[in-house]
C-alpha cells in the first residue's frame, strides 16, 4: 500500500516514492540501529527495496507500525504510518498518527508524529529527539514552514 | 519489561482523572516503545492480547501532541473513545471466553 501524504511538493514526484522533506529532517533523530548497514555502494530499485521489505522488514515494522500503510522513498528509506488516531474538534485538523522510518541502507530506524488535516496534508510533526524532549513544527495547508514551538 | 492490559487502562484512565498527566503517559509509552525497539524484551499479557495493548500503548505515545502552544490536540472525549475502542474488545473478547466457557460446561456436565 502507497500513502501519499507529504507535507511539502516536492514529496509530491511519484505514487510510490519521494523526495524527503529537508525542513524536518534535520531535526527528527536516530532512536536507534535495527540491523547491519548495506554496502553503501548499493542503490537499490524501489522494486527492490519493496521485495527486501515485503520479505525481511515488512512483517515486523508493517505489524507495528504500518497499518496506515507504508512508503518507499527515493533514499533508500521506507516509511511505515500508522492510523490516524482522531482528533473530533471541529477544527482542521483531523487527527495524528505515527511514523516510522526504517533506512534499508543503514539499518536505522527514526519516528515522529505528524497531525494531519481533514484535507490529509501534514500539518505539523513532532520528532522525538535523544534527550527526551519534544518540539512541534507547523505548516500551512500548502506544505510551507509557519514556525514550532 | 511487562505490559499488561490492565496497566494500559491504568493509564488511560489515570490520564482523564487528571492522576497523570498527558506528557507522563507519553513518556510511559515511549519507554514501553524503546524497550520493544530496543531491547525487544516487552512481554505481554494477556499475550493474545498483544495487538490490543500495543495499539493502546501508541496511542498514548503522544497523546501530549498539541495543535498550538498550551492546547492539546485531543479532547477528553477522544481519549475516552480511544480507550474504549483499542481495549473495551479485549474485555469483550474476555466475556465472550467465559461466556463459551459457560456454555461448554453446559453441554458437557
Amino acid at each position: 500500500m502507497t500513502v501519499d501524504v507529504a507535507p511539502s511538493p516536492e514529496n509530491r514526484v511519484g505514487a510510490g516514492a519521494t523526495s524527503e522533506r529537508p525542513a524536518f529532517a534535520a531535526v527528527v533523530v536516530q532512536i536507534k540501529q535495527a540491523s547491519p548497514p548495506v554496502s553503501a555502494g548499493l542503490r537499490l530499485s524501489h522494486e527492490r527495496l519493496h521485495e527486501i521489505d515485503r520479505a525481511f522488514f515488512g512483517p515486523f515494522f508493517r505489524e507495528k507500525y504500518g497499518r496506515g500503510g507504508d512508503k518507499a522513498l527515493e533514499n533508500d528509506r521506507i516509511r511505515y504510518y500508522g492510523l490516524i488516531q482522531p482528533a473530533n474538534d471541529g477544527g482542521e485538523l483531523a487527527g495524528r498518527r505515527y511514523v516510522h522510518e526504517f533506512d534499508t541502507m543503514t539499518g536505522c530506524t527514526r519516528g515522529w508524529h505528524e497531525t494531519v488535516d481533514r484535507a490529509g496534508n501534514v500539518r505539523q510533526i513532532r520528532p522525538e529527539r535523544n534527550d527526551g524532549t519534544t518540539r512541534h513544527y507547523q505548516f500551512d495547508s500548502n506544505g510551507r514552514y509557519r514556525g514550532s514551538w | 519489561m511487562h505490559v499488561d492490559l490492565q496497566t494500559v487502562r491504568r493509564v488511560f484512565e489515570d490520564v482523564l482523572s487528571g492522576a497523570m498527566s498527558r506528557e507522563q503517559a507519553d513518556r510511559w509509552a515511549y519507554a514501553v516503545l524503546l524497550q520493544e525497539e530496543e531491547a525487544g524484551v516487552v512481554t505481554h499479557s494477556p499475550f493474545h492480547e498483544r495487538e490490543r495493548i500495543w495499539a493502546g500503548v501508541m496511542y498514548l505515545y503522544g497523546v501530549d501532541t498539541m495543535k498550538a502552544p498550551g492546547e492539546y490536540l485531543h479532547s477528553d472525549d477522544d481519549i475516552s473513545a480511544a480507550m474504549n475502542a483499542k481495549l473495551d474488545e479485549v474485555a469483550d473478547s474476555g466475556v465472550a471466553m467465559l461466556q463459551r466457557a459457560s456454555t461448554m460446561g453446559r453441554r458437557n456436565p
